[in-house]
């Protein structure tokens, strides 16, 4: 028979409506919405970085030099290029008024600042006027955070290292900001200029220079930025240019976005086990009708062909309202999320997220129909007389099972592509299948348990019969522990995860990272400032090393990237230290410190873990460039650095000789009882004005607050992906409410009461829940630990809140469901029920 | 449906063994069957997840029997299903069922037996072996066996014989037809 045949039959029987459908439509429905919207989201801040992209970096192209100015060479390049110049530098700084000193992000900039967009003040008043001061004393802006946190109000003094500035206003708005990236204090701005007596920016100091350039309209990008870096990357240049504006933003906004998506599928893959369930339900309906169908002469695959168009045909309509909620969603909350966000945003329809939303819906329905539908084929005319589809196999033909296993791998490939990180896209999905799989397994073993407890109690008839209806004929085990089971397992991953960082970092890290760091201790001040804290009762420990700042150029004589590839140590410049004599609590794993007067060519000790990552070897050579110098060294040895205890650790360390004539400042850590903490933060800044204090305890809070919010939207879409469980698990119930209602009927024939027949649903739902959230827990701890273990590298411990909620929530969730359904069956006479079965 | 209480009475009342039927709720009901009434259906209504053997033990079970289940396995030896106990019902035929059934509604020793057309869904050989187990049955234990038929065979073995049409007693007889 032709399609056309199996076209019209589909057709006629889809007359039907979609009675039966409604979980099915609403699994495929929210799955695809939650990709589609989170998807949406994603392409409309990528679109709104892109528009903004030169207001965002503050000009057409930046160029940013560390721990200096540009030199000469560099100005004249830029010069000879730029329409415009503006310089900025950016450093950390104690604001101090009185008593109070508050650590603050200086921003210090020129007249030509901004050069796109504008600095919004209250009062209002131009940039320039606000900076220029009063009374002869320079102006200065603030954050009104900042402005809260001093106590202070616009007009009063407040000194930056040794300069007294006047506040002239609040900064509402920077055009620039946004592209920042993450500071551990409120920002203050100032005109360059005036730091000249602040002591701030000193040879040595921890600084860097930015210098935005606007370029004429037919200037390219692409090669401008080739010809800089090939110019000038070995002195440490940092490239960025408004083709992308924000690239921390966009990197993080592309990471959460892929993340989300990839719970999202999570959500899908929990929906396919409903639309699969919904499919199966429907068939065995049909049953009769395909028997029929066979009697009179419809062959398997017109049969299958009839049931693949009805299926194909909802799956479109799922799909389609889940496109149009996915993207309608973010449409109609667009101001409020704009308002919200702090990038810029454009909402609109974008058509990538939502074909990327299709396919993966469209590929999940197959893989989760093809089973159900292959079976169609077994049904015979014989079971028009008596059910001959009792025995049948559990696995489709080969053929069917090939074609599953194709999809799955276009899915996961479709996944690898779309979200642009395959490691973490095939984590997640070995993640999702190996929890399907385990849950599966969970089910067969729930299944089997329950049929080796059943005899065991007897007495206990409640009991009993809900071990009976979960070890029974008919598997209800599967397909809620699956339904709740995967989305359990998500949020017990997330609960974990989010539980074992928040205690690394506000719990552990506390009482193994230091009170403070000071940074820009210059070397006339190092002394004085040790002195100050030794004797002092409160201070267990104090490390100080000196710091410089120097970019890998060459491994072995050739460009490093070409040795060690991306490795994050090449990105930039990092700190280099120089110690002559091996330090307390240095750990060297390869080769020997060099002599305490060495003097000899310049020697390297190199971080152990990251050398292996590199693929460095001891006696490797490495060309650094510091301030503009490169210097060559020998890699003598590989030490332990423990970048977990927020203590010191430099990747790059060498002997005193080859670095101690730079110009360079010292960094110093100090351990000290809370309590004590103001009186050294009191006593070192007001000494030495132009050291920068950074309290842990903040930076720590600073953190927490970030992770605040990325775990929130990580809830949200292990929440998306629950709620398409909670609707299986409600489909699974709905399936199951006809099955239960003759089952009461015939215990109240036999004389139970309504009591204990609901005691028995509730036990049976209960039962079910508590073993697919354990398996879930299970699961999600074995991923948590993962995760913290492989990828964190840090210790874990299970969350036990998180764990109680997890099982608390899943015999909730299904006992509530279980119940709801069972309900109305307790309230049926027998008979009704009785007779429908004659 | 009416004397076992799983219909609800439109009009008038019911009293069976002395009680007023109608006057009480589901859970009345449930008890009043759980200590007087065994009940067999046409389509034998066995619960589809409980084996042949947990099919009897469970109204023996609800009355609060320790030894249920030994009660039961003896229920099944009665109606020849010993080495039936562990299958379910889909695992066996209708006239298995059915005798399943049967041992069911007579484990509890039940006052009253009440077979609505136990033998309408079985072959003819199945459902004489049915028959004569009912019967059986009703002589051991000394149960009333109230049994809906439209066999007039069936009914002449009976002691009284109420023929009803469209819903109304047409005539009763107070001795056996035969």
């Amino acid at each position: 028979m032709s399609l056309r045949i199996a076209a019209r039959l589909a057709r006629r029987e889809l007359r039907g409506g979609l009675k039966g459908f409604r979980i099915f439509l609403a699994c495929l429905t929210l799955g695809v919405a939650a990709i589609a919207a989170v998807g949406s989201v994603r392409a409309g801040i990528e679109a709104g970085l892109a528009r903004e992209g030169a207001a965002l970096l503050g000009g057409d192209a930046e160029m940013e030099f560390t721990y200096r100015f540009a030199s000469e060479d560099e100005r004249d390049w830029m010069a000879a290029r730029a329409v415009a110049v503006s310089e900025v530098s950016d450093f950390r700084s104690m604001a101090t008024r009185g008593d109070t000193r508050m650590l603050t992000q200086v921003k210090s900039v020129d007249d030509a600042y901004p050069l796109v967009g504008a600095v919004t003040l209250d009062p209002a008043m131009e940039l320039g006027a606000a900076l220029a001061g009063q009374d002869g004393l320079p102006g200065a802006v603030m954050d009104p955070l900042l402005i809260a946190q001093m106590g202070i109000e616009i007009g009063d003094r407040f000194r930056l290292g040794t300069q007294d500035f006047v506040l002239t206003a609040a900064l509402e708005r920077e055009p620039d900001g946004a592209a920042d990236g993450f500071a551990l204090g409120p920002r203050t701005m100032v005109r360059t200029a005036d730091l000249a007596a602040s002591g701030l920016l000193a040879p040595g100091t921890l600084y860097s220079s930015k210098y935005r350039l606007a370029l004429p309209p037919e200037t390219e990008l692409g090669p401008l930025k080739r010809q800089a870096m090939q110019q000038f990357e070995d002195s440490g240049l940092r490239w960025r240019d408004a083709r992308n504006g924000a690239p921390g933003i966009k990197t993080f906004v592309d990471r959460i976005g892929a993340f989300l998506i990839l719970v999202g599928l999570s959500g899908l893959a929990v929906g396919g086990v409903g639309v699969s369930a919904a499919v199966r339900a429907y068939l065995a309906g049909k049953t009769g009708v395909i028997a029929t169908l066979r009697s009179l002469g419809a062959d398997q695959r017109t049969i299958f062909q009839i049931y693949f168009l009805q299926i194909g045909a909802l799956s479109v309509l799922g799909i389609a309202l889940g496109l149009l909620l996915g993207a309608g969603v973010p449409l109609a909350a667009g101001p409020l999320l704009a308002a919200q966000l702090p990038v810029p945003a454009d909402f609109t329809v974008f058509p990538a997220p939502l074909i990327e939303a299709a396919i993966y819906g469209a590929l999940t329905a197959l893989i989760f129909t093809l089973w159900p539908l292959a079976r169609t084929g077994e049904v015979r005319a014989a079971t028009l007389f008596r059910d001959a589809m009792a025995g049948a196999r559990i696995l489709p033909p080969l053929r069917y099972v090939l074609i599953t296993l194709g999809l799955t791998v276009a899915l996961i490939g479709a996944a690898i592509l779309f979200s642009g990180t395959w490691r973490l896209t095939l984590w997640t999905a070995g993640g999702i299948l190996l929890s399907l799989v385990a849950l599966a397994l969970a089910a067969r073993a729930i299944r089997k348990l329950a049929r080796v407890g059943t005899p065991l109690a007897r007495g206990h008839a409640a009991l009993r019969w809900a071990l009976a209806a979960i070890g029974g004929m008919r598997d209800e085990a599967t397909p809620v522990v699956l339904s709740l089971g995967l989305g359990l397992t998500v949020l017990a991953a997330v609960g974990q995860i989010d539980g074992n960082l928040r205690g690394a970092i506000a719990r552990d890290l506390p009482d193994k990272a230091p009170s403070f760091f000071f940074v820009d201790i210059q070397k006339d001040q190092i002394d004085g400032f040790l002195a100050r804290l030794d004797g002092d009762t409160s201070v267990s420990r104090v490390e100080h090393a000196p710091m410089l700042r120097g970019v890998i150029t060459r491994i072995n004589d050739q460009p490093a990237r070409d040795v060690a590839g991306d490795h994050w140590v090449l990105r930039g410049d990092r700190g280099v230290t120089y110690a002559a004599t091996q330090p307390e609590n240095t750990k060297l794993v390869a080769g020997d410190w060099w002599p305490r007067d060495y003097s000899g060519a310049p020697l390297i000790s190199f971080a152990a873990e990251e050398a292996e990552e590199m693929g460095l070897h001891l006696g490797d050579t490495m060309t650094l460039n510091i301030l503009g110098r490169d210097i060559t060294g020998t890699i003598a040895s590989f030490r332990e650095v423990d970048f977990s205890t927020a203590g010191m650790g430099f990747v790059l360390a060498m002997n005193e000789a080859a670095l101690a004539g730079a110009p360079h400042s010292f960094i110093a850590t100090v351990y000290a009882e809370e309590t004590a903490e103001p009186a050294i933060l009191r006593d070192l800044t007001g000494a030495y004005p132009n050291i920068t204090a950074i309290r842990v305890r903040d930076a720590i809070d600073r953190v927490s607050q970030m992770l605040d919010g990325i775990a929130a939207a990580t809830s949200w879409a292990a929440a998306a992906t629950l709620l398409t469980g909670f609707l299986v698990l409600i489909g699974a119930a709905a399936a199951g409410a006809p099955e239960r209602r003759y089952e009461a009927a015939v215990l109240k024939t036999l004389g139970a009461t309504r009591a204990k027949i609901l005691g028995s649903f509730a036990l049976r739902a209960a039962l079910l829940g508590a073993a697919a959230a354990l398996v879930a827990l299970a699961a999600g701890v074995a991923g948590g630990w993962a995760v913290m273990h492989f990828v964190m590298e840090t210790g874990f411990e299970v969350i036990w809140t998180s764990a109680l909620g997890i099982v608390l929530g899943g015999v909730a969730a299904t006992v509530l469901a279980g119940i709801g359904f069972a309900w109305q069956a307790l309230n049926m006479r027998p008979v009704e029920t009785l007779r429908a079965r004659e | 449906m009416l004397m076992g209480g799983l219909e609800q009475a439109s009009s008038g009342q019911v009293r069976a063994l002395g009680r007023n039927l109608t006057t009480m709720d589901e859970d009345q009901l449930a008890r009043f069957r759980r200590g007087n009434m065994g009940i067999v259906f046409q389509s034998f209504h066995l619960i589809p997840t409980m084996t042949a053997l947990e099919n009897v033990a469970t109204p023996l079970e609800l009355a609060g029997h320790k030894d249920a289940f030994d009660r039961a396995m003896e229920e099944l030896q009665t109606v020849g299903l010993e080495s039936r106990a562990d299958h379910y019902p889909s695992q066996m035929s209708g006239g298995e069922q059915q005798r399943v059934a049967l041992a069911r509604a007579s484990a509890p020793r039940p006052k009253i037996l009440l077979a609505d057309e136990p033998t309408g869904n079985l072959d003819g050989t199945n459902g004489a072996a049915i028959i004569d187990l009912l019967f059986g049955l009703r002589d051991r234990h000394g149960a009333t066996l109230v049994l809906v038929t439209h066999a007039p065979d069936l009914a002449s073995r009976c002691d009284r014989v109420v023929h009803l049409r469209d819903g109304r007693i047409e005539d009763a007889s107070q001795e056996a037809v035969a």
